[in-house]
């Protein structure tokens, strides 16, 4: 098992999260069509979905580990390691490119201390990856930071949206 | 509904099947095997390696024919240009990733990626791109998982997930990047997972214990029965220079379908064993048959016999050691080691059987006694025979108390200290013969390896010695020994060897209908 999980797991969905997930299964004909907002109640309290928390999950929605699994590894949107608080995603498809998201990304590499793309930083508070296309091409470059955009960033406004982060 | 049939045209064959049919199971029916890789007849339809993309007549896209039922009046082509071009690009498609690795692959000469590559695949690859590379994987239990081998086929996930019922596997990741991925902190241990290797089509599941010992076409194979336990799973003995090296499932759907468990597959060592009875033995020197056979004549003579049969013997000799017993007036007993139970819960009635024995069935239908003390009653006035049982949990004292010891056996049992007689068998097999399951199914073994030395098929030294008796058993061959069962045996009766063929077939009575 994974190295960062010495304490024993908590699980995710108890009380108030657990009324949650009960609510959203009325939503659902089967409790298995619940599985991808399950998971997303799971990364938005983690940020990240251990092998534990698939196990969870499972449990919860009649489900088994390995199909918990199966899915989760299918979508790039699900974490399967920790990553930083602040998820930095840098697109880095044609248009952006062309307007110089390349030197974005070595700019945030830079400033956030993090060695390499996939790589949280030391501190543990960044991590930043390129992504396909974030459909904001009229914006290049834009960068999400965990769930909000950020639109025609240079590589010279990098050390101020930085530091405009918590 | 009273005509469901639906007749069709595959390959210009005329074929009539019952609605619902798929087209690779009707084309199977004229033999004509469609090439595919991720259907099973045993397992769920997936639909994912489109090996199976045939052209129907009037269809304007070609047609899976393991997920498309038949049709009234459909004309199906199997080796149709378009159909051909179609699943060699399938197979240009599996081979991207694949490494080619034949010449050092288990798989090899027994791969269908191999087959149908040869039979109607590219001769060349257009791919010069790198390779992707991942590490095996111990997927624990016997098997072994090489990545780059596999082509996805899922029919290991569908076995644990629907077959055996323990879904442990899952197709992780997606795309160039997927593989067949385990469940956290799962493995496969379960009773039956490693069917998994016979289900894959490729090498990417491997038996562990199979790895690098012999190339498929080295070996050679003959039908028997698993002897592990009382359900008689079909079995293909698979031998390399006259070493079995493993066991394989051989189908029958009415015993064990496609499968068999991984304790009997693993229980094929004991047959290579070195320390076997070769030669016959008389007062602790070495003899000839003739005079082995004289000399226990003459200690039956007059004594009561106290027979202990292995609960694994033939029909045939359990059988002769009924007539034994009933010309010397002595009682057989027999012991059966006992186990779990485990079944396999998506096949109908497919369990290890609790009797880790091949034959009590035929014992309790002789009237032997079953016992966990199989020398009860014995005194000096018994001669002790031995047949075969390798006398767990018997004390040397015990054994002692006989007025006289005949072993006829393919290994000295060790609570033997001295035997006035020894006569060597051979074992399962180096003999042929027939087993009845915990069903009522009798079923016949082959002969696979040459016995050692001197030794004998069981049924000829017991015949022998029936013979050496005064009764009349000219048993020369299996078939006759059989035979003489069934004349001789209300349960066997109007049972050949041409009606039992190689699937067996249920004894009719009483026996069949108390265990059904």
């Amino acid at each position: 098992m994974s190295a960062h999980t010495h304490a024993p797991y908590e699980p995710v969905f108890v009380g108030a999260r657990k009324a949650e997930l009960t609510q959203l299964l009325t939503r659902y004909p089967t409790k298995m069509a619940a599985l991808l907002p399950a998971l997303w109640m799971v990364q938005e309290d983690r940020r990240w979905i251990s092998e534990e928390a698939m196990t969870e999950v499972a449990a919860q929605l009649d489900l088994t580990a390995a199909y918990v699994k199966g899915v989760v590894s299918f979508y790039t949107m699900y974490h399967q390691h920790p990553v930083g608080n602040h998820f930095i995603q840098v697109c880095t498809t044609s248009p952006c490119l062309c307007a110089g998201a390349d030197k974005v990304v070595d700019a945030f590499l830079e400033h956030t201390g993090c060695k390499e793309l996939g790589v949280t930083s030391a501190d543990g508070r960044y991590t930043v990856i390129e992504v396909e296309c974030l459909g904001a091409c009229g914006f290049a470059t834009p960068v999400q930071v965990n769930l909000d955009y950020i639109e025609n960033v240079t590589a010279d406004k990098v050390p101020q949206i930085l530091a405009g982060l918590k | 509904m009273a005509d469901n049939t639906v007749n069709l045209t595959i390959e210009g064959r005329a074929v009539s099947v019952p609605a619902g049919t798929s087209i690779l199971e009707a084309a199977k029916t004229v033999g004509v095997l469609i090439p595919h890789y991720c259907y099973h007849s045993g397992l769920p339809v997936a639909g994912v390696c489109r090996m199976c993309l045939v052209e129907v007549e009037k269809s304007p896209k070609l047609a899976p024919a393991c997920a498309t039922t038949v049709g009234e009046g459909q004309v199906v082509h199997v080796y149709s240009a378009k159909a051909l071009e179609a699943r060699k690009g399938v197979l240009e498609f599996l081979l991207i990733n694949h490494p080619l690795d034949c010449p050092i692959c288990d798989q090899s000469g027994e791969c269908e990626l191999q087959d149908y590559t040869f039979q109607e695949g590219r001769a060349d690859s257009r791919y010069r791109e790198p390779k992707r590379f991942n590490p095996m994987e111990d997927f624990g239990g016997d098997v072994l998982y090489v990545q780059n081998r596999c082509i996805l086929c899922t029919r290991c996930v569908r076995f644990m997930d629907d077959v055996h019922h323990a879904p442990v596997l899952n197709v992780t990741e997606r795309g160039d990047r997927a593989f067949i991925g385990k469940a956290p902190d799962a493995d496969l241990t379960q009773p039956w997972a490693a069917n998994v290797v016979d289900l894959c089509p490729v090498g990417a599941l491997v038996s562990k214990d199979f790895l690098n010992k012999a190339r498929a076409w080295e070996l050679d194979r003959t039908a028997s029965v698993c002897t592990g336990c009382s359900q008689g799973c079909n079995i293909t003995v698979e031998m390399r220079d006259n070493v079995v090296v493993r066991f394989k499932p051989r189908a029958n759907e009415h015993v064990n379908h496609f499968y068999m468990c991984d304790e009997g597959r693993a229980n094929y060592r004991w047959l290579n064993r070195p320390d076997r009875l070769e030669v016959p033995m008389a007062d602790g020197r070495p003899v000839d048959w003739e005079v082995a056979l004289a000399a226990t004549a003459a200690l039956l003579k007059g004594k009561k016999a106290h027979i202990v049969a292995n609960a694994s013997l033939s029909n045939e000799a359990m059988h002769l050691i009924k007539r034994i017993a009933g010309k010397t007036g002595g009682a057989v007993t027999y012991a059966v080691n006992t186990g779990i139970e485990a079944a396999l819960p998506g096949a109908t009635d497919l369990a290890v059987r609790a009797d880790r024995a091949a034959n009590a069935t035929a014992a309790e239908l002789f009237g032997f006694t079953r016992t966990s003390d199989v020398l009860s009653g014995l005194s000096a006035q018994h001669v002790l025979i031995i047949v075969d049982d390798a006398l767990d949990g018997i004390s040397a004292d015990a054994v002692a108390k006989a007025g006289a010891v005949i072993v006829i056996a393919t290994a000295m049992p060790t609570a033997v200290a001295r035997a006035n007689v020894v006569l060597p068998i051979a074992n399962v097999v180096e003999e042929e013969g027939t087993l009845t399951n915990l069903r009522g199914r009798v079923q016949r073994f082959l002969q696979s390896k040459q016995a050692p030395g001197l030794a004998r098929p069981s049924w000829f030294v017991l015949a022998d010695l029936l013979q050496s008796l005064g009764e009349v058993a000219p048993h020369l061959t299996a078939r006759a020994a059989f035979d003489a069962l069934a004349k001789a045996e209300p349960a066997f009766a109007g049972m050949n060897y041409d009606t039992l063929a190689l699937s067996g077939q249920t004894v009719p009575g009483a026996l069949a209908g108390a265990r059904a």
